[in-house]
This record gives C-alpha cells, structure tokens and sequence, in this order.
C-alpha cells in the first residue's frame, strides 16, 4: 500500500504554503524565547475560561514546553513544505492542511497549557485531528480501521485520564499545573495517588504507544508519509511522554510510578526494535523504531538522576530530528519509485542524491554513530542507564539490544535502498523529488549532524533548560560531549556497533526467524478485531433481548416495573395500609361494584367480540352510576356520553376487523394473568392505605366559598372547570381537537404498499 | 365505602392489565377502556365519597348548604374523561389502520418497523 | 407577569390554529415559521426576567395559588422554554423544504405547533394535573406526527409508540389521584411542603415511584424506553428531530421538578435507584446503539443513552451534579435535533439512511460532513464542544463524591459513544458510496438546500458557542441547580412569602 502522491511534480497552489509561513513564523517566535528561558525564566500567560469550573486558558513557556514547541513548529514547518508538493494537487489537499494545521495548533497548545483541562482540550484535539488525518485515504478500509482503532485506544486512554486529570485536580485544589507541580510530597502521600496514577498513566501510555497499547501506531501509517513523519513521530506520539515529564515533579519518585514506567518503557523498547527488524515496509519499519525510542524515553521519565533526565531531553530531541528525517526520505522513496518494500529497493542513490545523503546522515544519527547527536544520545543513554539505582545491568542491557537492533535498521532504512542493488523491478521508473520534498529531510539531519558537532549550544538552549523543568535546578544536566574519555558508556557503543553490523549481516535469516515467532504469537492487532467482534456481539445480544420487536414483552415489562416499583416499595418502606373497614358500604354501592367486577372479569375472559363489547357497556354504565350516587351527576352524564360514544366507535370498527382470537385458538395466559392480579392488587393497597388519612379539603372549603361570591356560578364544579382551572379545560379541548385532527389525517393517509 | 371501591378498581384494573397484554391490539384498547375508567375512579375515591349531594350552591346562598361531594376530583375525573377520549378514539383508529396496513391485529407480527434480523 | 408566562404558552396554540386554517396554502408553513420566531422572542423575554428577577410565577385568571393554576418559571423552566423555541424555530424552517403537500394538507405544522405548545405548557406550568393535561396535548399531537404520512412502518412503530405511552400516561394520571388523597393539593409549590409533612413517607415513596415510572416511560430510560427505538426512525424527519431533542425531555424535566421539589423526603431510596437507572439506561442505550446499522436508528438508542446522563445528574443530587444535568439536557437538545436534521439531509442527497446503502458524503458534499462533525464530536464528548463540558461536569460530579462506578460507566459510555458515532462516519461520509456515485449538495435545489441547511448550521454554531464559551451556561446551569435543590425561592414565589 502506498500513499499514490502526486503524479506529476507539484505546482500547486501558492494558498498552500500559507501554513508553513504560519509555523515558520510560531518557530521563530518560540526561538526569540530561547535565551529567556535557558535563564531560568519561565513565561506564563493566562486567560480566563470558565472560571466556575477553574478551567484557565493558562500557559507555561519553560524548558520543557519550549524544547517541545520548537520542535512542533519547526518540523511543522518543513512537514507543511514538504506536503505542499507531495499532495499538494490532491483534491482533498485543503481539508488536509486545515486537519494537520489544527492538530499543530494543538499539539503545541498541549505542551504548553498550564492548566490540566486546557491540556486535556488539546490532547483530545490533536486525537480528533489525528484521526481525520489518518483516514486521508478514506476510501479504502484499512484507513478507516486504523483511523478508528487509533481514535478508540487513545481515546479510551484519554478518557481515564480524564478522570485522572479531576482526582488530580480535587486533590491539589487547583487545575493549574504550576500549582499541582509545587504539591509533589502531598500528592505522593495522598490516597487518591495510587489511582490518579493509574488513570493518567492509561492515558499517556496509549498516547505513546506503550506496549500492550502500541498496536495502532504502525497501522497508523495508513495515514500519508509526512502526517507519519510529523504526528506519529515526531510530535502526537510524544504528547503521552510529554505529560509524563511534565507531572514527574509531582507524581515521580515512587516505586510504582519508577516500576511502571521502567517496566512498561524497557519491554516496549526492546519488542519494538525486535519487530521492527522484522519489516519490510520501510515506513512500518520507522514505525516501529518510533516505538522503540517512546520505550526508551519512557523508561527514562521513570528515573530520577540527571544522568537520566539529560538522556531523556536530548534522546528526545535526537529522535525528533533523525526520524521526521527518516520518514520524509521514505515518503521521497515511494514517490520516486512507487514503493517501499525494502526487498525490491536499491541503487537510488545515483536518482536521488540529495534523498540518499539525508537518509545517510539521519540513519548515522539514528545508528548512534560519531559525530551525529545521535552518538551523544546514546551515550548518555547508557549513562543514564547505568545512573539507574535499581537494576542498571538490565537497563542498560535492554538499551544495548535495542539500540544495536536500531542500528540494523537504519541500515535497512537508509543505506540499502541507496547503496546496495535493486531486489527486484520497480512499480515506476524512479524519478528525483521536486526540492520542496528535499528541504525537510536534508534540514533535519543536517541539524544532527551541526548539533553533534557543537553539543553545548543545545545543551545551553534546551538540554539542560528540560533538565530543570523536571528536577527543578539546570545544575542536575549533565554535559552533552562527543568525546568523554574511555568509560563504561563508550564500551557500550562500541559493543552496540559491533552487535547492529552483525545483526544486519544476518538480517535474512533473523527476519525469517522473526516472521515464524510473530505468527506464533498471539497478535494484538487481530486481538482488537475479535475486541470489536465481541463487541458487537454483546450489543446485537443485548439488544435481541431488550428490545425484540415484540409489543406484548414491552407492556410486560412496563407492568413488571410498575409491580416491583409500587409493590417493592411499598414492602420495603412498610407502607402497607390496616386492614378496611367495610362498614360503611351501602347496597347501591355493593351492588355496582359487583357490576364493575363481573364486566371487568368478562371482557378480560371472552373471545366474543358481542360479549367483550357488552361488558364494556356495563363497566361503563355502573361506573356512571356510582357516579351518580356519589354527588357526581355532571360527571355522570359526561360518562355516559363518552361510554356510548366509545361503544359505538368500537362496534364500528368491529365490523371491519376479524375476530379476537385467530380460529381455533383462545386467549389464556396464566403469566399474564398473576401479573395482571398482582397489579391490581398493589393498586387496591396502595389506594387503601391512601384514604386511611382525612382528606385536606382546604380548596375545595375556598371553591365552595369562593364560587358564587367571586366566580358568579352555582355549580361549583362547572366553575372549577371554567374559571378556577380553566387552562385545564383549554388543553383538555385541545387534546380532543387535536386527536379528531391526528384521526382524520391518519385515516386519510393510505400506504401505497398493500400487505403481504 | 372507599374500601369496598378501591377492591373494584384492583380487580379493573387487574382485568385492564390482562387484556393489554393480550396479542390481539384489539384487546388492548379494551383495557385501555377499563383501566382509564379505573384511574377516573382512583381519583374519585381520593377525593372521598360523599353519598348524594352534589356540589351545588342553592340560589339564595353564598356557599353550599351542609355537606356536599367534594367538588374538585368530579372536574379533574371530568377533564380525564374527555381527555382518556380523545387519546382512546385516536388509538382505536391506529388500530384499525394497522389491520388495513399491516393486515393483522396480532401484536406478535407488527415487524415492520423493527423487521426480526433487523441489521443484527 | 402573567402575560410573560403565558405568552409562551398560547402562541403556539395560536399559531397552530391560524396554520391550520391556512394549511395546504403557501402562507400556512410560514405562518409556522413566524409563530416560532415570536416564540423565542417570547421565550427570550421570559429568559430576561428570569435572569433578572430570579423565579417568577402568574397566577391564571387571577386565583391565588394554590387554589387557582399557576404558571411558574425558574432557571430551568427558562432555559427549557428557550431551547424549544429555537428547536421548534429550526425544525420549522426545515419542515419547509421536508415536509410534502400531502402531510401539509393534512394539517402537520398545527400538529407541530400544538406539540410545541404541549412542551412548553409542560414546562411552564406549576400545577401537577395541569403538567397532565399538557403531556396529553403533547402526546396526541405526537401521535398524530408519528404516523403521518401513514407508511407501514410509521402505523408499525405508532402501536408501540401510543400503547407505551399511554400506559404511562393512566399511571402518571392515577398517581395525581393519589396524591391528592393524601394531601388535598395539586400545587407542586404546595404539595413540597404537604408531601413532607405527610405521616406516611412510607406511602409517599410508594407513590413517588408511580411518578418515576410514568416519567421514566416518558424520558424513555431502562427498562421503560422501548417505545423510543421502535418508532424514532418512522416518521419524517423534521418529526424525528423534534421528538428526539424535546419528548423525552420532557420527561426527563418532569423527574427534575418532582424528584428536586416534591419527592426528596427519602432520598437515599428513590435517588439511589435512580443512579441505577441512570447506569443502566447509558448501557444498555449505548450498546443499542453500537448493534445498529442504520443511522436514525443508532441516534435513537444515543438518545436513551444520554437520557442516562441526565438521570445520572439528579440521581447524585448534589449542586455540582445537577447543574450538569441541567447543561447536559440543554446541550442535548440542540445536538440530538440536529442530527436528525443531518440524517434527513444525508438520506436526500445519498438515497437512504441505512449505512450499508451510503457514502461518499466526506468526499462530495465536505460542509454536510463538517455540519455533522460538530454535533456528533459534541455528542461523543469531544472537547471543546458543548458535550464534553456537560460530561466533564457529570463525572466531575460523581468523582466529587465517590461514585466511582457511575463515573466509569458514564465514561466508558463515552467511549462507546464515539464508537457509533465514527461508525456513520466511516460508513456515511468516508466510505465510497456503493452505487458509486457522488452525493453532492449541490443536486439539491438551491432554496431546498437554504432552508434544509439554514437550521443544520444555526444548531451547529450553537453548539460551537457553548462549547468555545461555556462559562455563562455553567454559571446558570449552577445557578438552575441551586434553586432546584433550595426550592425556597420557588415556593414563596408561587404561594407567596409565609411571614
């Protein structure tokens, strides 16, 4: 699978470079900080939000932020360039550049927000934009499954965090991460530490692809080469380690959170290199290498020396430039050629020298070879490594492995597809990439190249500004030196280049090797098919039984809920009433009641449609009756009015529709008929313990005095209906209005489509 | 007497009960008739029963002479009444429209709006 | 006074008449339209005085509470009156360009007007058996909308849909009579206090769960919403939008005002249970949802899903949670009737709206895809949309106070909930449409498209404002909260001060 950029080289529209001029601009702002906050001074802005939730659009420039933001807008800027002539006459290429602009904006207001729900707002931003940018290619179905796995695991992760983020919140009183990062010894103390840590490490290990969570950043290269250069190297990925430098003033410096985050980091590096050398995409192969420095980087956050923390700053660093570098040239190999296997590549150098010296200069930076950053990187990596309290022997062994694993890729990456003969024929005949698509790649590494040689400025700039975000004092940086003398770290490289050559000599066999223990293996990546499988499942179950389309099991339910709501409660709450005293019934009283039941009990029973119908009638009649004798005349006459209106409207109908009950069947459903009973029942008690009280008949007193006095009207009911509570009567002749008006129409309107 | 009443609306609105959850539609609206008739003398009963007089204010008066029935429940019953109408001979045409559209009064086989394997 | 509460009230019935007397004429759906602007001006106006003057109540044809009906509107009343009005605005515009002749002539913008007045009567009103009689306007017109038109599918879900309901409706009915037995009023005001000062709060509880039921029915949470997916996805869209962003919250206001005002003598009972409805309701809704392949089908379980949250907010019955309540039902409102709109949208210009039969919307018609992005990124709980602040505040709310399991359901929800949601996304917007062709706009005529996107974009551009500024309906949600759960102010309001 390839990204088809464009075909022709671009001359797009000049709109399209407004972008770069945009992060241009933001990097060269960020760079006029620099010298302020290598002093010691942080920059903090704040704005109002919503106040009443203590949610501040607040900012924080320091080392940390400023190493970060430089790095968002300044490979932002080639990235934009770059797309400018890879997609540039793509139809699609204007949503695409409103995408990877607002996830830039993002990004950067994620690293530098002060306020941990503003952070939150911009982390799920650069998920959403993340996600629009990964299914560029919308039409074909991988793109749209990495696009949504990539959404739904970060997404999950964010949302503990989220939770995280509030706890952590509450606990310190405030959300401004100013005021959280001062709280570290009472955060480690609290009770909640435990879960906050948790929830926000959810989070920021699924950001950052830490394993078991990695498995959708190499199917996220589904998205275009330079988004994958940009968001899923060099910046989105590393929001997830960002947060974690950030909160390692307060929540560091526990077992759980060094355990976690050397544990998670260190089995995360050393798969991710192993994998990866497996690859034959190239652009999988980067990805997975990008995994491997998230483990890496990881693993440092969860220290607390400064050998460390300085490892950490400039690995993150050397990593952001050689990789953004290593991508562009990939994304300059499949559209010079087609494709990127890395089988059937060889011999581009002589087409495209320019891609061939980047890639050259960037795979020595990432092979940790003098006198690239890299080298530097990797030698405080073992410093760092070997500074570990605990276990240095097992860190700096992981990083051994991996860092030789990572030099063997880099030759698959960046010499073989250049240097070494072709494997096979090309999907096109390879053709040099236009300069736009050369500035990127040949910018970065010669920035590793230029910072090998003069490590100092960036240790002044950056390095040792990061250093004191994290421990509080720059003093903790340690030097960044291409030549420190023979020590234990410099037998370490030597070790490395000698077990990467050999591990790349034998790359064939060992990829062989590797392709039989992965199928072995259970994959995660199948694992999250048979997640969404499983998902479905439960939901097509669940659905099946709650809502089967049958009427019959709805109204059940309904009445179910009704009995345990009235009943259950009424058990519980021991409101059940005495038994009644039936004295004062009359005969009349008797005698309708009797009547009521008898028609109640025939129209439940019957299968005539004569008979149910009748039984109505009586119900209805005797109902009017006790009416009557009750006091009630008015009410009376209009239930007698309404009876006969419904029976007449029922037999109307009747003569239109078939019989009850279907032939030679009848309707008997004991279930039914104990619920029904068991309704009826709840209604009686519940009605009996209601009228065990007096009545407060206190409106009614003010009706019977105020009627004739203040309304003019004897009947005290009409007067109740017509003034007291006339809107009462306004909506009950709506609802009649309306219900002829929603009849008429109904019988008026016929299905063209007869039954079946 | 309110005693003896709410046992009758227990055993109308136990038959109401019975007959809506009855396959035939049909049976439905029957109880719907019965168990709007059960609620319209819930409220009755509430209110109280008072044998005979009706509340009326004899022409010559300010107020009602001696006890009469409670006033109040009687306009609420009335308003329900017609009310429970309006909504009973709406769904007695819905029902009737089904049989015509649908071809049947059997709840069980109104499938059309949630079909059996309906995108599962 | 009177006349600011009534107004709202009556110029739908008004509208509604006049719409009718002209229907089947080119004057009778915008006779609709005018009506709905005069409601949210009416609306708006009744908003200012509220703000300004905390609760007001009118007493109707001058009878003093609690003998007389009084018209009553607090924060939350307010705010609801003024969401319905611009729903009902929106949904009127877009009725213009979605509703056929046919429909017309058979009176749908009275039916539409009459609903609305039902609405906002239920709102408005301080009246127990009052809040009956609007349910029933309500519910007739909705019966008559639903089946409209008269296809086999909508007289299919109209069963479901008028059985359900009107089992509710005789349960809510016998509830008031109830009530009434045991404390001689009506007046919610009035029944606050008798109902506490009752000797049998056992009875009380009893009869509080008559009302949770009905009203659970009504706002359509677990195990009472079956009506809701059996027939959301029936009727025309405009009908779909309307009932998806009002109907239920009626019911779900309903529970508000009683469980906030009248029923709290026991709440460690009902307020429990209701958290445990609240839980299952968002589940099992969501995962409704997530079997679903059709896209009115997928928003109508949404709905009972996020009925949950809401419920979830008055069951943890604190400030914090019930002010999320409040913003979630307004934030709701908006969001849920907009997506109806947009599924009506897509099913012109695509063909359908089942998802295996569309696509090809993203590439073709971009500001369809955008205008759906807003209110189901909003929906799922993305940030900064109106969504993510009415979440953040619930699970803000329960974390407050330990409730940790309701936290991670509502958040796991949320995750679920993004699952649907990108679900018509991938297969309505991104995927190819199977026919191959290209769904554009612009294959809409130009008026048609005008009055079909005009409400689509308002709606969004609504929810953009509440979610880039929150800080104002935070501030009034809390403060909706607040008199909710200090009913003081509301009382002396409507029964007058007791000194």
């Amino acid at each position: 699978m390839t990204d088809e950029p464009n075909a022709a080289p671009a001359a797009p529209g000049l709109a399209g470079l407004l972008p770069v001029a945009l992060s241009a601009v933001l990097f060269a702002g960020f760079l006029a900080l620099v010298p302020q906050v290598a002093d010691g001074g942080a920059i903090r802005l704040a704005w109002d939000w919503v106040p009443t939730l203590g949610i501040a659009l607040s900012f924080l420039v320091d080392g940390l932020s400023l190493t970060f933001a430089l790095l968002i807008s300044g490979i932002g800027a080639l990235v934009f360039l770059y797309s400018w002539a890879y997609l540039g006459r793509k139809p699609e290429f204007g949503r695409y550049t409103l995408f990877l602009t607002g996830f830039m904006l993002s990004m950067l207001g994620l690293v530098l927000a002060d306020n941990l729900i503003a952070l939150f707002v911009f982390w799920e931003l650069t998920t959403i934009t993340s996600y629009l940018l990964i299914g560029f290619n919308h039409e074909q179905a991988d793109a749209r499954r990495a696009a949504l796995q990539a959404l739904f695991v970060t997404g999950a992760g964010a949302l503990a965090m989220l939770a995280g983020f509030i706890l952590l919140g509450f606990t310190a009183g405030s959300f401004e991460l100013s005021v959280i990062l001062a709280q570290g010894e009472a955060l480690r103390a609290h009770a909640l530490y435990l879960p906050i840590l948790i929830l926000i490490l959810a989070g920021t290990f699924t950001k950052s692809a830490q394993f078991p969570f990695h498995f959708w950043l190499p199917n996220a290269m589904a998205a275009p080469t330079p988004v994958s250069a940009f968001l899923h190297s060099a910046t989105m990925v590393k929001a997830g380690v960002y947060l974690m430098a950030r909160l390692h003033p307060a929540l560091s410096g526990t077992e759980i959170w060094m355990w976690s985050l050397t544990i998670f980091g260190a089995i995360t590096a050393v798969f991710a290199s192993v994998v990866a050398l497996r690859q034959t995409d190239l652009k999988q192969a980067l990805a997975y290498t990008t995994l491997m420095a998230l483990g890496t980087l990881t693993l440092f956050l969860g220290q607390e020396s400064g050998y460390a923390m300085t490892a950490f700053a400039t690995f993150l660093i050397v990593h952001s430039l050689y990789k953004a570098a290593l991508f562009l040239v990939v994304g300059n190999i499949d559209y010079a050629t087609g494709t990127r296997d890395a089988r059937i590549l060889g011999g581009l150098a002589r087409t495209m020298p320019v891609t061939a010296f980047a890639a050259a200069l960037a795979a020595m930076s990432m092979a940790g070879l003098p006198p690239f950053l890299g080298f530097i990187g990797k030698e405080l990596k073992y410093a760092g490594a070997l500074a570990v309290a605990s276990e240095p022997l097992v860190v700096a062994g992981a990083i051994l492995i991996a860092s030789a694993l990572m030099l063997a890729v880099a030759g698959v990456v960046a010499i073989r597809p250049f240097w070494l003969p072709p494997g096979g024929a090309f999907p096109r005949q390879p053709r040099p990439a236009p300069w736009p698509m050369l500035t990127g790649p040949v910018i970065l590494a010669l920035l590793g190249a230029t910072f090998g040689i003069y490590p100092d400025t960036l240790e002044r700039a950056l390095v040792a500004p990061t250093v004191a975000a994290l421990l509080g004092s720059a003093e903790e940086a340690k030097p960044l030196v291409l030549w420190a003398g023979v020590n234990l770290p410099l037998i370490l490289s030597v070790a490395t280049i000698v077990l990467g050559v050999t591990i790349y000599a034998f790359k064939l066999r060992l990829r062989a090797a590797l392709a039989r223990a992965e199928a072995a293996l259970p994959s995660f990546d199948a694992g999250w098919d048979r997640f969404l499988k499983g998902l479905n499942r439960v939901a097509v179950w669940q659905t099946r039984v709650i809502q089967p389309g049958v009427l019959r099991f709805y109204i059940f339910v309904t009445f179910v809920t009704v009995l345990i709501g009235a009943a259950g409660t009424m058990l519980a709450r021991g409101a059940l009433p005495a038994l009644p005293s039936l004295s004062t019934v009359t005969w009349d009283g008797l005698a309708l009641s009797l009547l009521i039941v008898a028609g109640a009990a025939i129209a439940a029973v019957t299968g005539s449609r004569i008979a149910a119908m009748a039984a109505l009638g009586v119900v209805g009649i005797a109902v009017a009756m006790i009416f009557i004798v009750f006091g009630a005349p008015d009410v009376a006459i209009t239930q007698l009015l309404v009876e006969t209106l419904v029976v007449v409207l029922v037999a109307v109908a009747l003569l239109r529709l078939p019989a009850l009950d279907p032939p030679g069947t009848r309707d008997r459903r004991p279930r039914d008929a104990v619920l029904a009973g068991a309704v009826g029942l709840t209604v009686t008690l519940t009605l009996l313990a209601v009228i065990e009280r007096p009545l407060d008949r206190s409106l009614t007193d003010y009706f019977e005095t105020a009627s004739w006095v203040e309304a003019f009207g004897r009947n005290i009911v009409n007067v109740i209906l017509v003034d007291f509570r006339a809107l009462d009567t306004f909506g009950e002749i709506a609802v009649v209005v309306i219900a002829a008006l929603s009849a008429y129409a109904l019988l008026r309107t016929t299905d063209k489509r007869r039954p079946e | 007497m309110e005693a003896l009443l709410a046992v009758t609306i227990g055993v109308l609105v136990a038959g109401a009960v019975y007959l809506m959850l009855a396959r035939n539609v049909l049976r439905f609206i029957f109880g719907l008739v019965l168990i709007s008739n059960a609620a319209n003398l819930v409220i009755f009963t509430a209110g109280r029963l008072t044998p005979g007089e009706p509340p009326l204010i004899p022409e010559g008066a300010d107020a009602p002479v001696g006890t009469v029935a409670n006033a109040l429940p009687q306009a609420l019953v009335l308003t329900a009444i017609v009310i429970g109408f309006g909504l009973f001979a709406f769904a007695l045409v819905l029902m009737f429209r089904a049989y015509t559209s649908l071809g049947t009064l059997q709840s069980d086989e109104m499938r059309v709006a949630e079909p059996r394997d309906d995108g599962l | 006074m009177s006349w600011l509460l009534a107004t709202p009230l009556a110029l739908p019935f008004l509208t509604g008449v006049v719409a009718f007397l002209l229907r089947g004429r080119p004057a009778g759906r915008w006779i609709s339209v005018a009506g709905n602007v005069a409601l949210l001006a009416a609306a708006g106006l009744l908003m200012a005085r509220v703000l300004q003057s905390g609760v007001i109540a009118g007493q109707m044809g001058g009878w003093p509470a609690p003998f007389g009906i009084t018209l009553v509107a607090d924060y939350l009343s307010a705010v609801m009156v003024v969401i319905t009005a611009i729903t009902a605005l929106a949904v009127a515009v877009y009725a213009l360009s979605d509703i056929g002749a046919r429909a017309e002539k058979l009176g749908y913008h009275a039916l539409f007007n009459f609903l609305i007045g039902g609405v906002t009567g239920a709102f408005l009103t301080g009246d127990l058996f009052n809040l009956y009689v609007w349910f029933e306007v309500m519910l007739i017109s909705s019966f008559g909308l639903l089946v409209l038109g008269g296809r086999r599918e909508q007289i299919d879900g109209g069963v479901k849909y008028v059985t359900l309901n009107l089992i509710s409706t005789i349960l809510f009915l016998s509830g008031i009579g109830l009530l009434y037995g045991m404390t001689g009023t009506l007046n919610m005001a009035d029944l606050a206090g008798r109902v506490a000062a009752h000797e049998n709060q056992g009875l009380i509880t009893v009869v509080a769960m008559l009302f949770m039921i009905a009203f659970g029915v009504k706002a359509a949470v677990f195990p009472l919403f079956f009506w809701l997916p059996a027939s959301y996805h029936t009727p025309a869209f405009s009908v779909s939008a309307v009932f998806a962003g009002l109907l239920t919250k009626v019911g779900v206001y309903a529970l508000i005002r009683l469980f906030t005002l009248v029923f709290t003598g026991d709440t460690g009972f009902t307020h429990h249970i209701l958290l445990w409805v609240a839980g299952l309701t968002m589940v099992t809704g969501v995962l409704g949802a997530a079997a679903q392949t059709d896209i009115r089908k997928i928003l109508s379980f949404h709905i009972v899903s996020q009925i949950g949250y809401m419920i979830m907010g008055l069951a943890l019955y604190t400030p914090f949670a019930v002010a999320g309540a409040v913003f979630y039902l307004v934030h709701h409102i908006i969001v849920k009737a907009n997506l109806f709109l947009i599924a009506g949208v897509a099913d012109r210009v695509a063909g359908s709206t089942a998802l295996a039969r569309i696509g090809g919307l993203y590439k073709s018609a971009p500001l369809l895809a955008v205008l759906f992005l807003i209110p189901a990124f909003s929906l799922a709980g993305f940030p900064p949309l109106s969504g993510f602040w009415a979440k953040y505040v619930l699970v803000a709310a329960a974390l407050e106070v330990q409730g940790w399991i309701i936290a991670a359901v509502a958040l796991l929800v949320g995750l679920l909930t993004i699952y649907s949601m990108t679900k018509i996304w991938a297969e309505a917007f991104w995927k190819a449409h199977p026919d191959g062709r290209d769904p554009t706009l612009a294959q809409l005529d130009p008026g048609v498209r005008r009055r079909l996107l005009l409400p689509v974009g308002a709606l969004a551009a609504l929810t953009l404002v509440i979610g880039f500024y929150p800080e104002p309906f935070v501030t009034f949600a809390k403060d909706a909260a607040a008199q909710l759960l200090d009913p003081t102010a509301y009382v002396v309001a409507v029964l007058g001060d007791p000194s």
